[in-house]
């Protein structure tokens, strides 16, 4: 596999949605090519990041609370 | 909507009205923080967002004999929140949209940041807001699909099911979403002074 193919599938690769043969090649590529390497953990590093960043917010109580009021009227 | 009354006595509640009422709240209602999250982002404020969750689970607990146990419930009720969205709220809806999507060099930051901040300790001086406000930023078929993604962690095959798109046009979308969302927080942490950015 070829650098420019690898970083094709960056994004897939990182989702956990490669077939396991392309996920195997993607893998036996990264173990040797450093700036490919590199450039894979800058952007797990990022959906991290992301995700970790975006989910402290939680519906508030009231609303939960208004909607099952709701459902009991139904 | 309807002012706050007390719920009604429960004396007319059959025992399916109770045991429907007990596998929605066991299988839909777990899901009150992804649903709100994601309207939230949609909406683009708090009081549109609340209504469009109050509309959602409603929708839901109506057609709940549509939905088959054990499936994605979590999928099932984003599709509903999202046509909801569409049918009800997207006219009202403000959004700035700041970042364009088809200006961003594909993986232009990773390679900005290379020399200058190995450890992207940047990263951490980036707060929830600032990334909520950064995503509310994109325009909206990128925002939805990054959100489904990034936050709420559903599969492409799953975003291609509520966004009714090919799963090409997710990674697609997912794609260029996340490099505009990147650029714009690099661009907020050289404004910050959290890293000294390209030279101009």
């Amino acid at each position: 596999m070829k650098c420019r193919e690898c970083v094709e599938q960056l994004y897939p690769y990182l989702d956990k949605e490669l077939t396991p043969p392309v996920e195997t090649e993607v893998r036996a590529h990264l173990e040797h090519c450093h700036p490919c390497h590199d450039q894979f953990e800058f952007e797990a590093l990022f959906l991290r990041f992301l995700h970790a960043r975006t989910r402290a917010q939680g519906a508030p109580p009231e609303l939960k609370e208004k909607i099952v009021r709701e459902l009991l009227e139904e | 909507m309807a002012p706050d009354t007390p719920p009604p006595a429960s004396d007319g509640d059959t025992d399916g009205d109770r045991a429907k009422r007990a596998a929605f709240e066991r299988e839909a209602l777990v899901h009150l923080d992804s649903v709100f999250r994601v309207a939230r982002r949609l909406a683009g404020n708090a009081a549109d967002a609340d209504d469009l969750v109050q509309e959602t689970f409603l929708k839901a607990y109506r057609s709940w004999n549509q939905y088959q146990p054990g499936t994605n419930a979590k999928g099932w009720l984003l599709t509903i929140l999202r046509n909801s969205f569409i049918n009800e709220y997207r006219r009202r809806n403000r959004h700035p949209e700041t970042v364009d999507v088809d200006a961003v060099a594909p993986y232009a930051v990773f390679s900005e940041v290379q020399q200058e901040d190995p450890q992207r300790a940047f990263f951490d001086r980036i707060v929830d807001d600032e990334v909520l406000r950064a995503i509310d930023g994109l325009p909206e078929s990128f925002r939805e699909t990054l959100v489904l993604s990034d936050v709420e962690g559903l599969p492409y095959q799953e975003i291609a099911r509520v966004l009714g798109v090919p799963v090409g046009t997710v990674k697609s979308r997912l794609f260029r979403a996340r490099q505009a969302l990147q650029a714009k927080l690099y661009d907020y942490a050289v404004g910050m002074g959290y890293i000294k950015g390209r030279a101009t």
